[in-house]
């Protein structure tokens, strides 16, 4: 399947070595300035990798919500830090966050985000949770926001809760180990969540009523006319035929019988 | 004398034209309504929760009307050819009767309309639709409705499972956003109706949550019943057309 980091990790306590040759001639003037130049290392954070990204690959219809957002977990990103503990750094505000505060502190505490501090730090999680390459078919991403049950519990400050606004909000990772911070990401692209609209919004088409009205005034005066003219037909052409002009039958002409002089005449003759 | 015989003779022709597309849409207009009549089950749930059954009156009504329509048409083309004014008298006002009927049902169907648009249901079920948990079957009617619909049709939503991101709603108001980015119902689900991987239901991976919406499963029905508005209509201006051919033949002849 896939792990959606969300898994609590205790974080490995090695010290890191330093590699040295002490026999050699030149590493005799090299260990001094090494050892000078270790302070300076330790302040030093090495930028690496690909920045925090939604995830593309695969398509996920909820990459962002309204409370949460879909990162790329960090694969193959901080392979030389075995011994660091990866945390994923939210905030509003890019300039607010250096990488000297703390992780689990009241100043990066997620329950006080976003109104009394402007960054948060999350995940928890080493290495060993994320192995590269990653296997092939395993969905590998990370979501923000996921815990709800710590929301508001102070004594959770590393809790990944849901995310109070729709934003924007940057995000890295950073790589911690006991010195202090090792490596880090880029900040990533500003991250914008969704937002709802109230459903009064939705507007239910006054098509229809247009066409309901239309369709009732049409077959009323219709209606009424056919009424109007069966009347008229009944009243006016009742009993006689109008137009009897125009559609007179064929044989309807009438021949009226003419009497003429013999017929009246020849009983007379007989007589 | 020619001149009226060919008047008489165009004037039954176009009457009995007249009268055999009036018989063939009747048929038509018959078969339309028992087709939204048979097909209703899955406007059955829907017309449920809309509390409409004037849908079903406007067909029933439908289904009678067209068959008159057929057995007068056939009356009217006899009525013609025999010239009788007696029977042509008795089609004129058999025919206003059923003119009528199809007026109501013509009318009664149009003002549905407007309960079947996808944005009454969807602003009734956002505004309606409130918890469904499936292990005890809580929530109410409405609630209970929706879900059968959704696990029927296999099917999330009005328009889509973002209907439930894009708007507020009554159930966004008791669930979170980030454990319940959609109802549970919307999860792909296994034989014990448990979804089969809430995760991937909750991120959208394909295949484990439902992606379309419902209303793409009702849409045939709801297009059947369009039709038999319209089609009613144009039925009703072609018989206007006929009736008033029919009274100016009718007062034209001698019995």
């Amino acid at each position: 399947m896939w792990a959606d980091g969300d898994h609590r990790r205790v974080p490995g306590d090695k010290e890191p070595q330093l590699h040295s040759r002490p026999g050699h001639r030149g590493t005799r003037t090299m260990l001094p300035l090494l050892l000078l130049l270790l302070p300076a290392a330790r302040g030093t954070v090495v930028t690496v990798g690909p920045e925090p990204a939604l995830t593309q690959d695969p398509r996920l219809e909820m990459v962002t919500t309204a409370s949460t957002f879909v990162l790329d977990q960090p694969r193959c990103v901080f392979q030389n830090y075995s011994d660091a503990v990866i945390w994923l750094v939210v905030t509003n505000d890019k300039g607010a966050f250096n990488n000297s505060m703390k992780p689990g502190t009241s100043k990066t505490a997620f329950q006080k985000f976003p109104d009394e501090v402007s960054a948060y730090m999350t995940l928890n999680v080493t290495l060993p949770s994320y192995p590269c390459p990653k296997p092939a078919g395993d969905i590998t991403v990370l979501r923000v926001g996921s815990e709800t049950s710590c929301a508001k519990d102070m004594s959770r400050p590393t809790c990944n809760g849901p995310l109070p606004g729709p934003g924007p909000y940057w995000v890295k990772f950073l790589a911690l180990d006991d010195s202090g911070p090792v490596a880090e990401t880029k900040w990533s692209m500003p991250i914008m969540l969704r937002t709802a609209q109230p459903a009064s919004n939705i507007s239910t088409g006054s098509g229809y009523r247009d066409g309901m009205i239309a369709i009732t005034t049409i077959l009323s005066i219709l209606f009424a006319i056919l009424l109007a003219a069966l009347l008229a037909m009944l009243v006016f052409c009742g009993s006689e035929s109008c137009g009897s002009s125009t559609f007179s039958k064929a044989e309807s002409v009438s021949v009226r019988r003419y009497n003429t002089h013999h017929v009246y005449d020849q009983p007379c003759a007989r007589l | 004398m020619a001149k009226s015989d060919d008047c008489v003779h165009i004037l039954q022709g176009l009457l009995v034209f007249g009268n055999v597309v009036i018989g063939m849409c009747g048929i038509a207009l018959t078969a339309e309504c028992i087709y939204v009549v048979a097909n209703s089950h899955g406007l059955d749930p829907l017309l449920k929760v809309t509390e409409n059954s004037d849908i079903y009156a406007a067909a029933w009504i439908g289904i009678f009307v067209g068959l008159a329509l057929f057995v007068l048409s056939i009356l009217g083309i006899i009525a013609v050819i025999k010239a009788s004014r007696t029977l042509l008298l008795v089609y004129i006002i058999l025919m206003l009767i059923t003119f009528a009927f199809e007026m109501a049902s013509c009318i009664t169907a149009a003002t549905q309309q407007e309960s079947l648009a996808p944005e009454f249901l969807l602003k009734q079920m956002l505004n309606g639709y409130e918890s469904s948990d499936a292990a005890n079957n809580s929530g109410n009617e409405f609630t209970k409705t929706w879900d059968d619909l959704m696990r029927q049709n296999h099917c999330c939503g009005v328009k889509g499972p973002s209907d439930w991101q894009e708007y507020t709603s009554a159930f966004r108001d008791t669930h979170s956003d980030a454990d319940y980015p959609w109802p549970r119902t919307c999860c792909v689900m296994n034989e014990e109706q448990h979804p089969l991987n809430l995760d991937g239901c909750k991120l959208g991976v394909p295949g484990y949550y439902k992606s379309n919406g419902c209303y793409d499963a009702i849409s045939g029905p709801v297009k059947a019943y369009r039709g038999v508005a319209w089609f009613g209509f144009a039925i009703l201006c072609w018989t206007f057309c006929v009736l008033l051919g029919t009274m100016f033949y009718w007062s034209g002849i001698e019995d």
